[in-house]
């Protein structure tokens, strides 16, 4: 017999230990993914921990993989924090790209490398903000509901970014594949870390992560992005200017998600094409989401995620696991996160009925 | 007065720092009405809770027909006959009546075959007097309705002793008269009700024992017939209640607010201000009588400019503010309590910081042109905490754990605070126990004799007439009568709030 009753107070210990325990669920679950590709599960995870953090290279490759998920993530705690369900950041991160792209790939070449990332970043970020704006203004003016615009935007993002690939941007030489031209030299994000693929991007996330903490806690923004999320009503009772607070932040949010577009393309890939990984637009959001919406936790749980894809791409390799499994146990995780939540607000009663 | 159907023996529930209930005794006969009378957090809904299986006791037992009941949850209570109808209540907006009743309900068959259930329906609605249409989307019923629908619920599945959490909170006068005829119909069919408020004089007129709890404890049982006001409130406050306040001889103040032919829509398109003309003084507090719906809620919204009036003209000053924004009308020095506190009023999921500087925050000394200094911040809340005695937990804990009186003494200091040239106050103690209302009350006549314009909207007559230097009735979008409070009869008033006019009152 299962009895439920609310909990008026959480301790920190409990909200620090319940989500390990659900991590713990969550890769139990996985574990039973895993076993249906005919693997011994401890043995995948101990790949997968090694192929993340077993030495100096993996741990830069996990690195590699956290930087567009920081940047993203958290942009995306700034408006969660309002309530608006930003789930465009895969589209705001592929126009972030497509615009610092043709600054790479049209400006003349012996432009100076400093000035010319100067361009791609503020291209990268202005991509991403305008991106932004088309959900931000139909939702601070005609109240469309951003979900279903922000998430529609995203496939709008990819057709450009096919056409641009299919059509005008294809490298001549490229033998009919979606590829622009390689970057040249003064295209491509400095190395923060020597024999790595780590870039200056790593930098900029947590800059951002900064920046964003900053706006939430300190700032008149911050403050009333909270109101806003707490209240609507409370929101227009104090007069606060709700469809500019939408914008601005909506903006914020989008520009770092382009920005984390144009790390990637300058920073790791080096040109245009299809597959520029924009699944992490999605990925952002999940780790947004474990983060409790708190910026440096989000650095933290996206190098977990990061550490999940690198170790996956291992096992991949040395274990012919499908990639397709480390989805799941992400998925996985994140519902028994997510349902962990009801152990935050109940504590749960096992016993017998007394004798009536 | 015959068998004993629910007895609570020795009941304890502590959570984590306060001891809800503190060994509790409490009994209730068949064909009774039995009042749970105490303030704000003295454990009255903790123990209902408990009946209906929200809540598991700590220590001591429930006995239902003298048989130990374990309940653990309110689908155990209800086998055990017992219905709660909470405060807020638990219907779903969208669907119809009918829906609603049996949403949940386990002996209710994979179809649902409407014909039946509105049939019941229809009979408990007629047998107790529980007038609503069953084909009505709930969003579509006035409160009063809304609650008739939780009653007719919990009959449908057969609850034989219900539990009534402050029922009359959100009613007005006429819809209590109402539900204390169902009251007495349910009782004298043999089913028994547990009444929980802290008005007392309803208290006085529908209960047949009062049981008086103070911080969790019981202060003692009485019978209505051995009952006075002044004794009830001396066992549930612990010291003497003010009924009467003193206050400065109204001062005759220039005009702070003048409506002129103000006229307005509701949220549905429906035409409730239909020409509102008043003028209210620095010096004074204007009290607004009149039954709900009547245009108190869209006259303070339209004021404050939350809502857009379609014709007339506000001005306030000597400037006219008709349709402004909201942020242009608070500079000008208008405060608002609202009547929704816990959402337009309040965050509910926000610290007492961050409500305590809703209304200062963007200014200095809290904030600079772009930072807000969360250290003054947190200073500026602990001094209204002081001064106006709030209870919080922490200063960083949500305002949703704060009581209903604490909570509204934050609003109410916060607005205060901001020495408004006007204040538009409206239902202030709404649901509040006696001390919370006393100190309200005190702290709108410190406005005024301090020199504000005070707009006070309450549907309590009582407090209108207590508080108020002039009247002004309004029924069916307009104010249909002007009264001196100094001679006025409540008789007339109310006859004005059901729409007769011109009874011998002065227009103006």
């Amino acid at each position: 017999m299962l009895r439920f009753e609310k909990r008026e107070n959480v301790s920190t210990k409990l909200k620090m230990f319940i989500p390990l325990l659900s991590i713990m669920i969550g890769l139990l679950i996985g574990a039973i993914a895993i076993l249906f590709a005919k693997i011994n599960p401890l043995m995948a995870y101990k790949a997968i921990l090694v192929g993340a953090f077993g030495s100096k290279y993996t741990f830069t490759e996990t690195l590699v993989f956290a930087t567009p998920l920081i940047l993203i993530s958290v942009g995306l705690i700034l408006v969660f924090k309002m309530n608006f369900w930003n789930i465009g950041a895969y589209g705001q991160y592929i126009l972030g790209a497509i615009l610092s792209s043709y600054f790479a790939l049209f400006l003349p070449t012996n432009i100076p490398k400093l000035l010319l990332l100067t361009i791609m970043t503020l291209a990268g970020l202005l991509g991403g903000a305008l991106w932004a704006l088309i959900p931000a203004v139909l939702k601070a003016y005609w109240d469309v509901n951003e979900v279903i615009s922000t998430l529609l935007l995203n496939y709008v993002a990819l057709y450009i970014l096919q056409y641009f690939m299919y059509g005008p941007w294809r490298d001549p030489r490229s033998h009919g594949f979606p590829l622009s031209k390689m970057f040249a030299d003064n295209a491509q994000l400095p190395k923060i870390i020597a024999n790595s693929r780590v870039h200056l991007g790593l930098i900029f996330g947590i800059v951002a992560a900064f920046i964003v903490w900053f706006l939430i806690k300190k700032t008149k923004l911050g403050y009333e992005t909270r109101i806003i999320g707490g209240s609507k009503e409370a929101a227009h009772y104090a007069g606060i200017n709700v469809p500019k607070d939408i914008i601005i932040a909506m903006m914020i949010s989008g520009a770092l998600a382009g920005l984390a577009g144009m790390a990637q393309i300058s920073g790791v890939i080096h040109l245009l094409q299809i597959q520029i990984n924009p699944d992490y637009g999605y990925t952002a959001i999940i780790a947004a989401w474990l983060s409790y919406l708190e910026p440096f936790t989000a650095i933290i749980v996206s190098i977990l995620l990061g550490a999940l894809a690198a170790g996956g791409y291992q096992i991949q390799i040395t274990m012919q696991v499908p990639f397709g499994i480390i989805s799941v146990i992400e998925s996985v995780i994140l519902f028994t996160l997510i349902g962990s939540e009801i152990l935050l607000r109940y504590t749960i009663h096992l016993e017998k009925r007394r004798k009536t | 007065m015959e068998n004993i159907v629910l007895e609570a023996r020795n009941i304890t529930k502590y959570f984590p720092g306060i001891l809800a209930n503190d060994h509790i005794n409490f009994d209730l006969y068949s064909k009774e009405v039995h009042t749970l009378l105490g303030e704000n957090g003295a454990g009255k809904t903790t123990l209902v809770n408990i009946f209906d299986g929200l809540y598991y006791p700590n220590e001591g037992e429930v006995y239902v027909n003298g048989k130990i009941a374990n309940i653990n949850s309110p689908l155990d209570a209800m086998k055990f006959g017992i219905g709660m109808i909470h405060q807020h209540f638990m219907l779903v907006d969208t669907l119809t009546v009918v829906e609603n009743v049996v949403l949940g309900f386990q002996k209710q068959g994979f179809r649902l075959d409407n014909n039946s259930i509105v049939k019941k329906i229809q009979e408990i609605s007629e047998q107790y007097n529980l007038k609503v249409n069953p084909y009505a989307k709930i969003w579509q019923l006035s409160v009063g309705e809304q609650q008739r629908v939780e009653i007719i619920k919990m009959l449908y599945r057969g609850a034989n002793i219900l539990i009534l959490d402050e029922p009359t909170a959100v009613l007005t006068p006429q819809e209590i008269d109402s539900l204390f005829l169902i009251i007495n119909k349910i009782k004298s069919d043999g089913k028994s009700v547990i009444f929980i408020s802290h008005k007392l004089e309803e208290v006085l007129k529908v209960s047949d024992r009062i049981t008086v709890l103070k911080k969790g404890k019981v202060v003692g049982t009485v019978n209505k017939e051995h009952a006075t006001e002044k004794e009830l409130a001396l066992m549930m406050v612990g010291r003497e209640v003010l009924f009467r306040f003193d206050r400065k001889p109204t001062a005759d103040g220039k005009d702070i607010l003048k409506i002129e032919n103000l006229e307005g829509y509701n949220d549905r398109g429906v035409k409730r201000l239909k020409g509102v003309n008043l003028t209210v003084k620095s010096g004074e507090i204007f009290g607004i009588a009149g039954v709900a719906g009547n245009g108190q809620e869209e006259l303070a919204e339209s004021i404050t400019g939350l809502r857009k009036s379609s014709k007339g003209k506000i001005f306030i000053g000597s400037c006219e503010s008709t349709n402004l924004l909201p942020s242009r009308i608070l500079k000008k020095g208008v405060n608002y309590i609202p009547a929704d506190r816990i959402r337009t009023g309040l965050i509910p999921n926000l610290s007492s910081v961050d409500n305590a500087i809703l209304r200062c925050y963007m200014r200095k000394p809290i904030s600079n042109t772009f930072t807000v200094n969360f250290t003054k911040a947190k200073d500026y809340a602990n001094k209204i905490i002081t001064e106006f005695n709030i209870m919080v937990p922490r200063l960083d804990a949500p305002v949703k754990l704060l009581s209903g009186g604490n909570m509204q003494k934050l609003l109410l200091a916060r607005e205060i605070l901001e020495e408004p040239i006007l204040l538009i106050a409206v239902h202030p103690t709404r649901g509040l126990d006696i001390g919370a209302t006393e100190l309200v009350r005190k702290k709108l006549i410190e406005a005024r004799d301090k020199g504000a314009a005070v707009l006070l909207i309450s549907e309590d007559l009582d407090e209108i007439i207590m508080l108020s230097d002039r009247i002004g009735v309004i029924y069916d979008g307009k104010i249909v009568g002007l009264v001196d409070s100094k001679n006025a009869q409540i008789n007339n008033i109310g006859l004005m709030m059901g729409g007769s006019k011109n009874l011998n009152v002065q227009k103006g």
